[in-house]
């Protein structure tokens, strides 16, 4: 996809998030949004994840650490 | 300057605690030094001085007749004003809760409480602790100590000048982004951002709920320790705290049982002159301590640092949906912009973000090995003016936003403790900073680290000259 479809993607849906939880915007902050947040949804687009991981699984790895 | 007010927070513990001077002297210190520099700095939000005072007294009364509350018995402290106090007031720096009354205490304050501690006032922050620089339209901007031109750092603003000017003696900040360890680098004083749940965090204001962390600000790592000692523990209101183990600060280890890892790229790239050079002579200083150094090579920063930024955005905006429906008009420009950036996020990419956690944190693991902390700047550069760092709410705040935070978000999104310290000044004689990170719930070696180190430089004693 191009930065400019990333973009015009973002938008539409921060549109509809938007209209749904009933927040205020303001008619540009679509295309302000999606500049801000495009280049860090690109980034974290290359990364998989184990079907069995969940948000918990950190705590898991973390508390490993814990030394008697 | 009085000696008191130039005193360690474990200095003049030990000195109240042996009668060798009293609760009230060293509070009118500290309220002659506010009154002093409170014009220029914007550090404080809220004072309570003759509340204080009289604390101070009963407190001087308890210990003359052989009692005394704990290990910080009369030591007046002040926090960021988003630790809840039941009764007082906690505005969080901003209008949306302006005049909210705290209706129970935070765990942390009540903890101190109980270990004797006096509270000064409440001390200015980044409007909800979403800002890294210090600036904040309800409030004006805090300013730094070394230079009032310049910014403190954010969020935890008013917790860094206040410390660096020595109003206070140690300060509790909270870091979701660097929030604690930025306004250490900039003003000059030791931050420890904790292992996320080894404090607890309830009736503090939250930000993002799987990222931050309740930590001190002080003048030595030593007295961050204190502080540790009093906060740091399992408690039934905050679950993430259900794992932590006791506190036990190494008291003295040879630095020679320690290894720190260099990363090979990103925490070095693009530093500028001063920050470089801090830099090198801190892991010079090391060296000469005899702790063991080596190459490390970290997994990618870029996708942690996104992979945070999508978690603290979700979890912030879903806190402050309620207001932004029906108030989105009493946040200031900035934050209210950083709140809707949130709204930009689909469900699907917030789990994945921190589903990722855990791969992400063996990742880690993985690549440093057995070292003890791995060694960082903490921005690319000493404090910049506030004026150059106003840069609004536009489309380009959250790229100017992310450089400064960029070395921030491998300890939040990881949960790792971090411990920022002085280590240089620059050209301008602005403070530099350098930050350990550790691994979870290895705070007590970064701090062992940071007294091995503080031991053998002299950086965190630098005072700034009055204004």
């Amino acid at each position: 996809m191009s930065k400019e479809a990333i973009e015009t993607a973002i938008q539409e849906r921060v549109a509809l998030i938007a209209a749904a939880e009933s927040v205020p915007l303001a008619a540009d902050s679509g295309a302000r949004i999606a500049r801000a947040v495009a280049p860090t949804l690109s980034r974290l687009a290359g990364v998989t994840l184990a079907f069995e991981i969940e948000p918990s699984s950190y705590v898991v790895v973390a508390c490993g650490e814990i030394r008697e | 300057m009085t000696e008191l007010t130039a005193f360690t927070l474990a200095e003049i513990a030990s000195a109240i605690r042996a009668r060798k001077t009293s609760s009230v002297e060293v509070t009118r210190a500290l309220l002659a030094r506010i009154e002093t520099w409170q014009p220029a700095l914007n550090a404080f939000v809220r004072l309570e001085g003759e509340e204080a005072l009289a604390v101070a007294a009963a407190a001087d009364a308890a210990l003359a007749s052989g009692r005394s509350s704990g290990a910080l018995h009369g030591v007046p402290l002040a926090h960021k004003d988003m630790y809840y106090v039941a009764g007082k007031l906690a505005e969080c720096g901003s209008k949306v809760r302006k005049g909210f009354v705290a209706p129970a205490t935070s765990t942390a304050l009540a903890h101190l409480e109980k270990a004797g501690t006096i509270r000064l006032g409440a001390l200015h922050m980044s409007e909800f602790a979403y800002g890294p620089t210090g600036h904040n339209v309800h409030l004006g901007p805090a300013r730094n100590p070394w230079d009032p031109t310049r910014i403190t750092g954010g969020s935890s603003s008013g917790s860094g000048a206040a410390v660096a000017a020595r109003l206070v003696y140690a300060a509790l900040g909270s870091d979701t982004g660097g929030s604690i360890r930025l306004p250490a680098h900039f003003c000059g004083v030791t931050g420890l951002k904790p292992t996320y749940g080894r404090v607890s965090r309830a009736n503090a204001m939250p930000l993002s709920f799987s990222l931050d962390s309740v930590g001190p600000l002080a003048r030595t790592a030593e007295d961050c320790a204190l502080i540790m000692d009093e906060i740091a523990g399992p408690d039934p209101l905050d679950a993430t705290t259900a794992q932590a183990p006791p506190w036990d600060a190494l008291k003295t280890e040879q630095a020679s049982n320690f290894t720190i890892g260099i990363p090979s790229a990103f925490y070095t790239d693009n530093l500028d002159e001063d920050v470089a050079s801090t830099f090198e002579n801190a892991l010079s200083a090391l060296r000469e301590l005899g702790v063991k150094l080596v190459s490390i090579k970290l997994p990618d920063q870029s996708a942690i640092n996104a992979a945070a930024l999508i978690v603290l955005a979700v979890e912030a905006t879903s806190a402050h949906a309620p207001w932004l429906r029906t108030r989105a008009d009493d946040y200031g420009p900035q934050v209210r912009a950083r709140l809707e950036n949130g709204l930009a996020f689909s469900g699907l990419e917030y789990l994945e973000a921190l589903r990722w956690r855990a791969p992400a944190l063996a990742e880690h693991l993985a690549a440093i090995g057995d070292v003890d902390a791995i060694i960082a700047p903490v921005a690319n550069s000493a404090a910049p003016t506030i004026a150059e760092t106003d840069v609004g709410a536009g489309a380009g705040a959250e790229l100017a936003i992310q450089k400064i935070t960029r070395f921030m978000r491998l300890a939040n999104y990881l949960g790792l403790p971090s411990l920022a310290l002085p280590a240089g000044f620059s050209k301008a004689n602005l403070p530099i900073g350098i930050q350990l990170i550790g691994r979870p719930f290895g705070d007590e070696r970064l701090i062992a680290l940071g007294r091995a180190f503080q031991a053998a430089t002299d950086y965190h004693r630098k005072i700034p000259s009055n204004p």
